[in-house]
């Protein structure tokens, strides 16, 4: 009896102390007072050099009450950005604009949902170093956010432009980025791909750019889209060039990136429904050999000609196809060459191979990787040819 | 002299064991320094290091039935020469406590609560550490049995669901650090954790089956072990070089996961896992110093100093290193030389000297 009366006196004890420790008074962070930046754009004066931060944060209060006017009628009329705010600030390193923005934002600003970091043109060509280690080194900030180059001068240009479903713009860009990854267009490089590649020195970084695409609706109204354009291959910390849509397709294919997609030759279209590709290196010498092998699978859906699909046809229709593929990494490899920038982990293919030749090599890499010779092997094969097997219309 | 009425089965000491290796290097990969991508192998050779040492104490504690390092060191070396010997090795248990409250403490301060005192969260976990060792070993050994299986299965899930980002050309290709660099690193992985159950010399006797002692140590080592070795070989193949120049792998490795954008941040659970392995850690290292401290002593309890130890502990703790760049020096470079005389040293000669002079003779043990 004695003994539970303690007990119950104890545990009161317990639950009053409790929860002052449980509510952490130090750490909390109750988000009425979070401003949530969804994107962060970079870019750097060419000639000062100044640092300017464009902040995309979500206004949380707009979120709901746009899907509560979508029950009365839609949204016709209202601004589609209004669930976000920009702003910008300018300094002389990231941190101080950071700093500077924290203390006019009237929220503390929260990174933790960043989808996108967007990099002006301007300033990728000029170094994001400061960038990427302010990035790295704190640890509010995760590894899956996304890399992104805008293709217009700036990166508040793109931050401001309204485009798919979303109501948080930095949201839907990050979701469209990933759909162009899934059907191979372009690559979608997060935050820790794009560290990888910096930190193996030889291999050269790589980041989706991201353009304005003006499109004409009705009454001749001109609405602004995004739209993923292509693909940017750094140097280091540098921009140095980019890869065009065909390109940047047979990168993805030599380095294994391939999902779902489309190959289009002139006679047929053809969904990819799997696609893998080995890079296989062999030294002879100082001369390095580069072989990509590549091993797909396709079914057709659509087709031009006026016959009926036999074999050989089908043979000959995996025969384009594979050439349509090695043309576009042919494609991807000289341009690469042009550039002298290691976009497909060569190097890396080489000294997972050749450790100890490596060692000898990677000094010299810059100066060897455009003397590589690299053969492309393509092997197609189509699976299915459809619900039809005759043509509409026979010659 | 019975300061410990407590009795565990073997069965909860290889789960203490697996629990106490487990400990801050839930967070702070073993062998990362210097072996790069191959640091599994280094792991994986500290492991067997590990065990070999393991070895060495075991057969100490085989020779000296229920008898803990400090009684033995006096059976040994006699009663002065003996209580020298046994206060540097609980000053060793007391400083390793401190490191682990240490990398506790720096952890929290850097990714979790930035703003929160580390003074606070360490007396916090001091002070459960310090209820729980006031209850013995018993209680210590219990709930091991409940925490550990559920650290484990945090570990194998976030492994499971970042089978998607696992890339094995990171592992590639096997053997590319220099064999005298692997070797060091590999020693340091030995040195921390696995050797480090060296504190065990405290615990082992109070096992119910003595003979069977051993046998359940090296079963633990082996399970924390291949734990870890899966866990370093993890962090490398998803996060590439990333993995060599972050502080914490584990954690930065737990916030790749991303399962259909539902399942993503998981990384607190790593958190969540170095609170409760470090809690088992420090309490059995807690344990050995006031136990130590109590029988050189010849306190008739240990629990009056359990308080004033512990608050010791979080001032070394807040104190011994300035920035965790210090705690990262010490730990690779100067904690696998420092830790020799106390995880190889003290129980090879203790053992060696033992055999010399045909200790322990009859009637000695019951005495």
């Amino acid at each position: 009896m004695k003994r539970e009366k303690r007990i119950k006196i104890y545990v009161a004890i317990l639950l009053t102390i409790m929860p002052g420790f449980l509510s952490g008074c130090w750490d909390s962070h109750e988000l009425n007072t979070l401003s949530i930046v969804s994107g962060l754009g970079w870019d750097i004066d060419q000639d000062t050099g100044e640092v300017t931060l464009t902040y995309q944060s979500i206004i949380p209060s707009e979120i709901e009450s746009s899907s509560s006017s979508n029950e009365g009628g839609g949204q016709k009329g209202g601004n589609p950005l209004r669930a976000i705010q920009l702003d910008q600030d300018t300094g002389a390193s990231p941190y101080e604009v950071l700093s500077r923005y924290a203390q006019h934002a009237s929220r503390i600003p929260f990174y933790e949902h960043t989808q996108v970091y967007i990099f002006g043109k301007d300033g990728v060509q000029r170094g994001i170093y400061p960038f990427l280690d302010t990035q790295a080194r704190n640890p509010v900030s995760r590894p899956n956010a996304l890399m992104v180059v805008s293709a217009e001068k700036t990166a508040s240009d793109i931050l401001g432009v309204q485009d798919g479903m979303e109501n948080i713009q930095a949201f839907g860009m990050a979701a469209e980025i990933k759909l162009s990854a899934t059907f191979s267009k372009f690559p979608a490089v997060t935050v820790l791909q794009f560290q990888n590649r910096l930190l193996s020195k030889t291999t050269a970084p790589i980041a989706p750019m991201v353009g304005i695409f003006e499109q004409t609706g009705r009454e001749g109204k001109k609405t602004q889209k995004i739209r993923v354009v292509g693909t940017a291959v750094f140097k280091g910390d540098r921009m140095i060039g980019e890869l065009n849509e065909r390109e940047s397709s047979g990168l993805l294919w030599a380095i294994n990136e391939i999902k779902i997609g489309f190959v289009t030759i002139p006679e047929a279209n053809l969904e990819i429904v799997k696609a893998k590709s080995k890079i296989v290196p062999e030294l002879q010498g100082d001369q390095v050999k580069i072989t990509i092998e590549i091993d797909q699978e396709s079914n057709l859906v659509q087709y031009n000609g006026h016959q009926g699909i036999t074999a050989d046809l089908v043979q000959e229709l995996e025969k384009g196809q594979a050439k349509e593929i090695e043309s576009q990494v042919r494609a991807a490899v000289e341009k690469s060459f042009d550039l002298e920038a290691d976009v497909f982990g060569f190097g890396d293919a080489v000294h997972r191979k050749y450790k100890k030749e490596w060692k000898e090599l990677k000094p010299r890499w810059d100066d060897i990787y455009p003397c590589i010779e690299v053969v492309i092997k393509a092997k197609t094969h189509i699976n299915e040819i459809g619900e039809i097997n005759q043509a509409l219309i026979k010659d | 002299m019975f300061l410990e009425k407590g009795r565990i089965s073997n069965f909860q000491l290889s789960v203490l064991i697996i629990g106490f290796v487990l400990g801050s290097s839930v967070i702070i990969s073993p062998g990362g320094e210097g072996a790069g991508h191959d640091a599994w192998i280094a792991c994986a050779l500290g492991l067997m290091e590990g065990l070999l040492i393991a070895w060495i104490f075991t057969a100490l504690t085989k020779l000296f039935k229920d008898k803990t390092l400090i009684e033995i060191n006096s059976l040994v070396y006699g009663k002065i020469l003996g209580n020298g010997i046994s206060l540097l090795f609980i000053g060793y248990l007391f400083h390793l406590s401190a490191l682990v409250l240490t990398n506790y403490g720096q952890f929290f301060k850097l990714q979790i609560y930035p703003a929160t005192p580390k003074t606070l969260s360490l007396l916090l976990l001091m002070l459960v550490c310090a209820s729980t060792v006031n209850r013995g070993i018993e209680v210590l050994a219990r709930c091991s049995l409940i925490l550990v299986p559920i650290i484990i299965l945090v570990v194998f899930t976030d492994t499971l669901l970042l089978i998607p980002h696992i890339d094995l050309n990171n592992l590639m290709p096997v053997l590319d650090a220099p064999i005298g660099k692997l070797l060091l690193a590999s020693h340091g992985a030995a040195s921390f954790p696995f050797a480090e159950t060296v504190a065990f010399l405290m615990v082992l006797a109070f096992v119910d089956k003595p003979e069977k002692g051993p046998a359940a140590v090296s079963r633990g080592l082996l399970i924390a072990g291949f734990i870890l070795i899966m866990a370093v070989a993890r962090n490398v193949a998803v996060l590439g070089q990333m993995a060599e120049i972050t502080n914490y792998p584990t954690y930065l490795v737990a916030q790749v996961i991303d399962i259909g954008d539902i399942l993503t941040r998981l990384h607190v659970l790593v958190a969540i896992s170095l609170i409760t392995m470090g809690f088992i850690k420090i309490s059995v290292l807690f344990y050995g110093t006031v136990l130590g401290l109590a029988q050189v002593f010849n306190l008739r309890s240990y629990r009056p100093i359990i308080l004033p130890v512990g608050i010791l502990m979080v001032i070394l703790a807040l104190t011994n290193v300035g920035n965790t760049q210090e705690m990262f020096d010490f730990v690779n470079k100067g904690y696998p030389i420092y830790a020799i005389p106390f995880q190889i040293g003290i129980p090879l000669i203790t053992l060696v000297v033992a055999k010399l002079r045909r200790l322990p003779q009859k009637g000695e043990l019951d005495a």
